[in-house]
């Protein structure tokens, strides 16, 4: 997972950077060459979306999903290690509720093949799919991590 | 079973999720689908993913995570000491100088990276041990740091504020120019408060030496050449072109906000692989692997809480609720008094994100109703937020600041921040009266508004 993890990571970060490449290159498309730029909006879209799916179980490896800490700090070590399975539970179900949803519909884009309803119509699988495997791998990390306690925390 | 119930059971399961530590985004995520299954149709948990897809496939959302990239970009560079250091010498013969120059460092910081917890850490590292050397209270130090650090959600690109613009439907470009006048408002008080501090700082530390004691570092004199004067301007200029760049892209009409995003974030890029250069891959990972974490917690938290302000809405609480205060004929003061109360109490726990998307549905329409211009209300409750950044129990800032410099007690951190709390209320004040600092400028670029 930690491998996986930092891979996505990465991938994430080129995808973010190809979005800005792709928004920069509509704006001197548009203003220099004087194309009409019907994707590039989608495509950023499409990038900026997947990767924040993606990278939604590396973000919780480090526990850096901010939640509020206050009860932390007033409940006694033995009542804190329950408060911290419960939440871990409850995020978990979520999750996974979401990863479930997040199948179906993929699979009702692609049997019904839908596609975005602009000019250049890309098929919706495609940011469906990397919504479905991000929002899958995110309960697999919350299950890996359940009670344990917070190594680092990340800062938003 | 009445609106009125299924609402407070509604705000009652939220309270409990959050405060027994589920992270926001699941907790409120969570809860909306367990109401969902309970007074909702079923067919409306099937569509719960393209629910949240549609809500965060917007542009204007997803500019937020090029913003960031940009600020993190600049953020991890040297820019921020370079800049300050370059305001240090021009300004280090007004009294309080420094001070003033960290002021404005991370008012130009905030400008460029949008963002309040990465300016206090970027001005704040170098700033704060700079001040202490020379003898300023680590309290004045850290307070300074910490106040000047949100101006990076008031002065544009606000990330806040795009989340603002989205909720309630106003110009996002008139937004960004509104939040300018209350910025330099603040960046002013906030000179004027280090000036004064500073001047009794001094006073009492003559008096020691007068009384005959050592001397301290606070009454030492420094001299810049003009020649070091200008050797800094090279390192600070491209920054200011970048800052300046963007500005005219998006005012311009050249650029959509989000292809500014786009278009800033590269020239972060490119300007700090040139000026520093940044340029490998084993640089510029750590600036991409911040960005993500810190913008996929934000757009979960996001998109979780459309999905929180949907079920919300089709169940009629928000409006209900929105109905009983219109209801109520409040005297519009009365209205925003109440409103910026209960924007401060949720800054108690929650981060500006979440307090916009999950109130904007209940209190905007009845602000609307009483007849406030929503740009001008969205930088007060900006303003408003920012003191959320800087007072405990969450405060941000402060516990940026707390690693940065570890051995200044957490008394001495909240006892220097709190007059700037004051004076962040002062500017309220100021724009209640004056609304026109806020509506002037977008009024004269942008032309008056549509009605």
């Amino acid at each position: 997972m930690a491998f996986l993890n930092r891979l996505i990571l990465t991938l994430g970060g080129i995808a973010l950077i190809l979005a800005s490449c792709v928004l920069t290159w509509s704006v001197v498309a548009r203003y220099f060459l004087k194309v009409p730029t019907p994707w590039q909006d989608e495509m950023a879209v499409f990038l900026i979306v997947g990767s924040v799916f993606l990278s939604a179980a590396a973000v919780q490896a480090n526990r850096g999903h901010v939640g509020i800490e206050l009860m932390a700090s007033l409940l006694p070590p033995r009542a804190n290690r329950i408060r911290m399975i419960v939440v871990d539970l409850a995020s978990f179900a979520f999750c996974a509720f979401f990863a479930w949803k997040s199948w179906t519909l993929l699979h009702e884009a692609w049997v019904d093949d839908y596609h975005s309803s602009s000019t250049w119509g890309p098929p919706l699988w495609i940011p469906y799919g990397l919504m479905a495997l991000g929002m899958t791998l995110l309960p697999i990390q919350i299950l890996l991590q359940i009670g344990k306690p917070v190594e680092t925390r990340g800062h938003a | 079973m009445s609106v009125a119930i299924i609402g407070l059971l509604y705000a009652g399961a939220t309270l409990t999720a959050m405060m027994i530590g589920v992270p926001i985004a699941f907790a409120l995520g969570g809860v909306a689908v367990v109401f969902m299954a309970i007074f909702m149709p079923s067919a409306s948990l099937d569509t719960v993913t393209q629910n949240v897809y549609e809500e965060m496939a917007s542009i204007t959302l997803l500019s937020i995570p090029l913003f960031i990239l940009k600020g993190s970009a600049i953020g991890k560079s040297r820019a921020g000491q370079d800049l300050y250091s370059a305001l240090h010498a021009w300004m280090h013969r007004v009294p309080g100088g420094l001070g003033i120059a960290n002021v404005f460092a991370c008012a130009l910081f905030a400008a460029m990276a949008g963002s309040s917890p990465a300016t206090c850490s970027a001005i704040g590292s170098a700033g704060i041990p700079e001040m202490r050397r020379r003898g300023y209270s680590p309290a004045l130090a850290s307070g300074i740091i910490a106040a000047g650090g949100t101006l990076g959600i008031l002065l544009p690109p606000s990330i806040t504020m795009i989340l603002y613009a989205v909720a309630a439907e106003v110009s996002l470009g008139r937004l960004f120019l509104a939040g300018i006048g209350p910025g330099v408002l603040l960046v002013f008080l906030f000179a004027v408060y280090t000036v004064w501090k500073f001047r009794q700082e001094y006073r009492a530390a003559e008096k020691v030496v007068a009384a005959g004691g050592k001397p301290t570092a606070i009454l030492d004199q420094h001299e810049y050449t003009m020649a070091q004067k200008l050797s800094s301007l090279p390192r600070v200029a491209p920054f200011v072109i970048l800052l300046t760049g963007v500005m005219v892209a998006l005012y311009g009409g050249f650029a959509t906000p989000s292809e500014t995003a786009g278009l800033g974030a590269i020239m972060a890029l490119a300007l700090i692989a040139v000026i520093y250069a940044v340029w490998k891959p084993t640089d510029l990972e750590p600036i991409v692997a911040s960005t993500l974490k810190e913008s996929t917690m934000l757009m979960m938290i996001i998109g979780m809480s459309l999905l929180y302000s949907y079920v919300m809405s089709y169940l009629h609480i928000s409006q209900s609720a929105a109905q009983t205060i219109v209801d109520m004929h409040p005297s519009a003061w009365l209205l925003l008094f109440a409103v910026l109360i209960l924007v401060v109490m949720l800054g108690f726990f929650l981060p500006p994100v979440s307090i916009i998307l999950m109130t904007a549905p209940i209190i905007l329409p009845p602000l609307k109703a009483a007849g406030f211009d929503l740009v001008w209300f969205g930088v007060v409750m900006t303003i408003v937020m920012e003191m959320g950044l800087i007072h405990p129990p969450v405060g941000l800032n402060l516990f940026v600041i707390k690693n940065i410099a570890p051995d200044i007690s957490l008394g001495d951190l909240i006892w220097g921040t709190l007059p700037f709390v004051l004076l962040m209320m002062l500017a309220i004040l100021i724009l209640c009266f004056v609304p026109q600092i806020a509506t002037l400028l977008p009024d004269v670029v942008m032309g008056p508004p549509r009605r």
